[in-house]
C-alpha cells in the first residue's frame, strides 16, 4: 500500500506505519522526553526533518556532505574477534590485526580495546598485561588508540565481591546497611578506577573511555565521577570519555550526592555538567529505547535528549548508539535502516560532535 | 469525610513515604465505616502505582520505593484483618521468579521481586545464577501460577528459552504463564521463545499480569 | 554496527581527516565544528576538503602522515602520531612517552 513508511519497533520487528502515525510517533516521542527531562520538545523544522529522514525511501541513509563527525566506540575492534557475548563476528584475528582492520579497512576515525570482561575489577590483577598490550598496540595505530571498560560497581558485591549486597539487604528493609555497603564499594571502585587508568596511562595512553557509567546507579556514578577528577589532576594529557549507562542515573542508594548535587535521577544534560565539572573531554549520553514503541518514537526521544545536551554542553558530546540505546532497536544486529537512519539525526538534528 | 478523600489521603501517605500516616488512615478510614477492600484497591494501591510510575521516571529512588513498599504493607495488613473470612483478599498468583543460569545481574529483577509483592502476588524470589532445574522443581513443588526469568546478556538470554523446553518436558507449561525481562528482553524475544509475556518495567509487567491472570 | 554508523556520519579516519579532527577533540575538548576548522586551518585546506579522499590522500602523503591506501614505506602508526603532534602543536601523552624512550641521557 502507497504512502506507508517502513520502519522498526524497538526490538527491531519490522513494522509499516502510514506517515500520519510515524508523524504522531515522533510528536509523542519528543513530548515524553520534554516532560521527562523538563527539557524543551523538538521544534517544528526539527520534527519535520525527523519525518523526512523516516520516510526516505532508500534502505540507509547518511549525513549531509560537510556533516561528519567523529566516531569513538567502547572496543568496536575487539567486536571483530570476539563473539556474540560481545556482538562479536569471531575472526580468527589477532587484537593487532583487528585494530588495524578497524583503522585502515572500516576506516575508523578513533578505535577502543579493553579487556575481554570490559569491566575494572577483572583488569586490576592483570594491569600489567593490559598495559603491554596497550603499549604494543598503540606503536602501530595512527587514530587514537582508547582503552575502555565499565565501572561496574555490581562487581564489588557479595559474593563476586567483598562488600554486602544491596540486592539482598534492600528487601529485607535494611536501607541504611545497603547505603553503606554502596558508599564503601565505590570508594574501593573508585581507587581502582584510578589504579588502572593511571597503570595504561604509564603505557603510553591517550585515551581512556570510562563506559557505561552508573549501570549501577549512584554510587557507580559517583567512583566514575571522583577518579575522573583524580585523574585529569595527576594525568592531564590522557583524554577521558565518560559514556552512560541509561537516560537517568537510577538511585540504588538516592541520597549520593556529589559538589552537593543529588546524582539519583540526573538527566543527560545534568550529567553532562557533572561530567564537564570533574574534567571529561567526551560525554557520551545513552537515551533508553522502548522495545515496545516504534523507532521514530525512541529516536525522537533520543534526538530531544541529546539536542538539549548538545546545546549546554562546552565539551564533545557522542551519543552511545549501540544496541538499545539512542533509537537503535534492542536487537543484537540493529538493523541497518535504523542505525543510519539514528546516526543522521543525532547528528544533523541532534548536534552531535560524535557517535 | 467522603470516600473519595480517604483515597486520596491513602494514596499521598504512600507518596509520601510516610509508615506512619498510612497506618493512620487505614485505621480512622474504618472508625469511618469505609469498606476496606474500597481503600486497598482505590487508595493505597493507587499510591503505589503512581510510585511505580515516578520510579520508572527517575523521580523516586529505590530506597523510597522500598520504605513506600512497606508503608503499603502494613496499612493493607490492618485493612485486610478487618474484612470478613470470605472478603479477605487473597494473593492474586503464586510467582516464581529467578536471573538465569550464568547471569549475576539482579538489581532490576529485586526491583520488580518488590513491586509484585506489595501488589498483592505471592512471590517467590529465587536469586541470580539460577540452573534452570531449579525453576522447574520450584514451580511444580509450590504449584506456581507464573513463572518469571530475568537475563541482563544476549548470551544469557538463551537460559529463557531452556526454561521454556524445561517447563514443556516437565508437563508444566501448560499450567504456568511464563515471563520474561532483563535489559535485551523484547516481545519480539517473548514471542520467539514462547513466552507469555515480556515485562518492560515494573509497572508493564504488573499490567500484564493481571491480563493474564485474569 | 561501528561500520554502519562509519558510513552514515563518520569522517573516515586516516582515509581523510578523522584521525586529525578526533585528536583536537581528545586532547583540546573542541566541539565538531572548532575541530574542524582548527585542522583545516593547519592543513591549508577548506573545511569541506577534509572529507574529500582525493585531496586528503594527496595533504597526508605530502605530509607523510599515513595514507590509505598505504605507502610502503610511508610514515604510520608511532612515527606519523609524532608528525601528527607536530603539525598539529598538541601534546599526546603516548608521542611523549615514545620520545622519552629514546633520550639516552635518562
Amino acid at each position: 500500500m502507497k504512502n506507508k513508511i517502513m520502519t522498526r519497533m524497538g526490538d527491531g520487528a519490522r513494522v509499516e506505519l502510514s506517515a500520519e502515525q510515524v508523524k504522531e510517533d515522533i510528536l509523542t516521542g519528543t513530548q515524553d522526553a520534554a516532560d521527562r527531562g523538563k527539557i524543551p520538545e523538538l521544534n517544528s523544522d526539527d520534527l519535520e526533518q525527523l519525518f523526512d529522514i523516516f520516510a526516505d525511501t532508500n534502505r540507509i541513509v547518511a549525513v549531509k556532505p560537510g556533516e561528519e563527525v567523529i566516531t569513538t566506540d567502547d572496543g568496536a575492534a575487539m567486536t571483530l574477534v570476539g563473539d556474540q557475548a560481545d556482538g562479536g563476528v569471531a575472526l580468527p584475528l589477532s587484537m593487532m590485526q583487528s585494530v588495524l582492520t578497524f583503522e585502515r579497512v572500516c576506516c575508523a576515525d578513533t578505535a577502543g580495546i579493553g579487556h575481554t570482561d570490559y569491566s575494572c575489577k577483572p583488569v586490576k590483577p592483570i594491569v600489567n598485561y593490559e598495559k603491554q598490550k596497550y603499549y604494543t598496540l598503540n606503536q602501530v595505530t595512527t587514530i587514537p588508540l582508547m582503552y575502555g571498560m565499565q565501572p561496574n560497581l555490581g562487581q564489588y558485591f557479595q559474593p563476586d565481591g567483598p562488600f554486602p549486597n544491596p540486592s539482598e539487604l534492600l528487601p529485607s528493609g535494611k536501607i541504611k546497611e545497603a547505603r553503606e555497603a554502596q558508599e564503601e564499594a565505590a570508594e574501593q571502585l573508585r581507587n581502582d578506577l584510578v589504579f588502572v587508568a593511571k597503570s595504561l596511562y604509564e603505557a603510553g595512553c591517550d585515551g581512556f573511555n570510562f563506559d557505561t557509567a552508573a549501570s549501577t546507579g549512584d554510587a557507580d556514578f559517583l567512583a566514575a565521577l571522583e577518579a575522573i577528577r583524580e585523574l585529569k589532576k595527576t594525568t592531564p594529557d590522557m583524554a577521558i570519555e565518560l559514556g552512560m549507562s541509561s537516560e537517568f542515573v537510577l538511585g540504588l542508594h538516592g541520597d549520593i550526592t556529589f559538589d552537593g548535587v543529588r546524582l539519583a535521577g540526573l538527566y543527560p544534560h545534568d550529567q553532562l555538567k557533572m561530567a564537564e565539572s570533574v574534567g571529561a573531554d567526551i560525554f557520551g549520553p545513552a537515551i533508553n529505547v522502548k522495545a515496545t514503541k516504534s523507532t521514530p518514537w525512541n529516536l525522537a526521544r533520543a534526538v530531544t535528549f541529546v539536542k538539549e545536551t548538545v546545546k549546554v554542553a562546552d565539551i564533545p558530546v557522542h551519543p552511545n548508539v549501540g544496541m538499545g540505546v539512542c533509537g537503535l532497536p534492542m536487537y543484537e544486529s540493529p538493523p541497518i535502516d535504523c542505525t543510519t537512519r539514528a546516526a543522521k539525526a543525532l547528528v544533523e538534528i541532534g548536534k552531535a560532535d560524535g557517535l | 469525610m467522603e470516600k473519595t478523600e480517604w483515597f486520596k489521603k491513602a494514596a499521598q501517605s504512600i507518596l509520601d513515604t510516610d509508615d506512619d500516616a498510612a497506618k493512620e488512615i487505614a485505621q480512622k478510614s474504618l472508625e469511618d465505616g469505609i469498606d476496606p477492600l474500597e481503600m486497598i484497591n482505590q487508595g493505597f494501591t493507587e499510591g503505589i502505582r503512581k510510585m511505580g510510575d515516578l520510579f520508572d521516571r527517575g523521580e523516586v529512588f529505590l530506597p523510597g520505593l522500598l520504605i513506600a513498599s512497606e508503608a503499603m504493607t502494613t496499612a493493607v495488613a490492618i485493612l485486610e484483618d478487618a474484612l470478613p473470612d470470605d472478603k479477605k483478599k487473597e494473593k492474586l498468583g503464586v510467582i516464581v521468579i529467578g536471573t538465569v543460569e550464568g547471569d549475576i545481574h539482579d538489581i532490576g529483577k529485586g526491583i520488580i521481586v518488590t513491586m509484585l509483592r506489595v501488589h498483592g502476588y505471592d512471590v517467590h524470589d529465587l536469586g541470580r545464577d539460577i540452573p534452570i532445574e531449579k525453576f522447574v522443581t520450584k514451580a511444580k513443588e509450590l504449584n506456581a501460577d507464573v513463572v518469571g526469568s530475568s537475563a541482563m546478556m544476549t548470551t544469557t538470554q538463551l537460559g529463557q528459552k531452556k526454561l521454556e523446553d524445561a517447563l514443556k518436558e516437565a508437563g508444566l507449561r501448560d499450567k504456568v504463564k511464563t515471563m520474561v525481562g532483563g535489559a535485551v528482553a523484547t516481545d519480539h524475544w517473548a514471542k520467539r521463545i514462547g513466552a507469555d509475556f515480556f515485562g518492560e518495567t515494573p509497572q508493564d509487567t504488573i499490567d500484564k499480569l493481571e491480563k493474564f491472570l485474569n | 554496527m561501528s561500520v554502519a554508523h562509519i558510513m552514515a556520519a563518520g569522517m573516515g579516519g586516516i582515509r581523510t581527516a578523522g584521525d586529525l579532527v578526533a585528536w583536537m577533540q581528545l586532547t583540546q575538548r573542541m566541539k565538531i565544528t572548532e575541530a574542524k576548522e582548527y585542522v583545516a586551518q593547519k592543513l591549508g585546506v577548506n573545511v569541506i576538503d577534509l572529507v574529500d579522499e582525493e585531496l586528503m590522500h594527496q595533504v597526508r602523503q605530502d605530509l607523510n602522515i599515513a595514507t590509505l591506501p598505504m605507502i610502503a614505506d610511508g610514515a604510520t602508526g608511532m612515527v606519523a602520531k609524532c608528525r601528527i603532534a607536530e603539525l598539529l602543536g598538541i601534546e599526546l601523552n603516548s608521542v611523549n612517552k615514545f620520545k622519552s624512550q629514546l633520550d639516552f641521557s635518562k
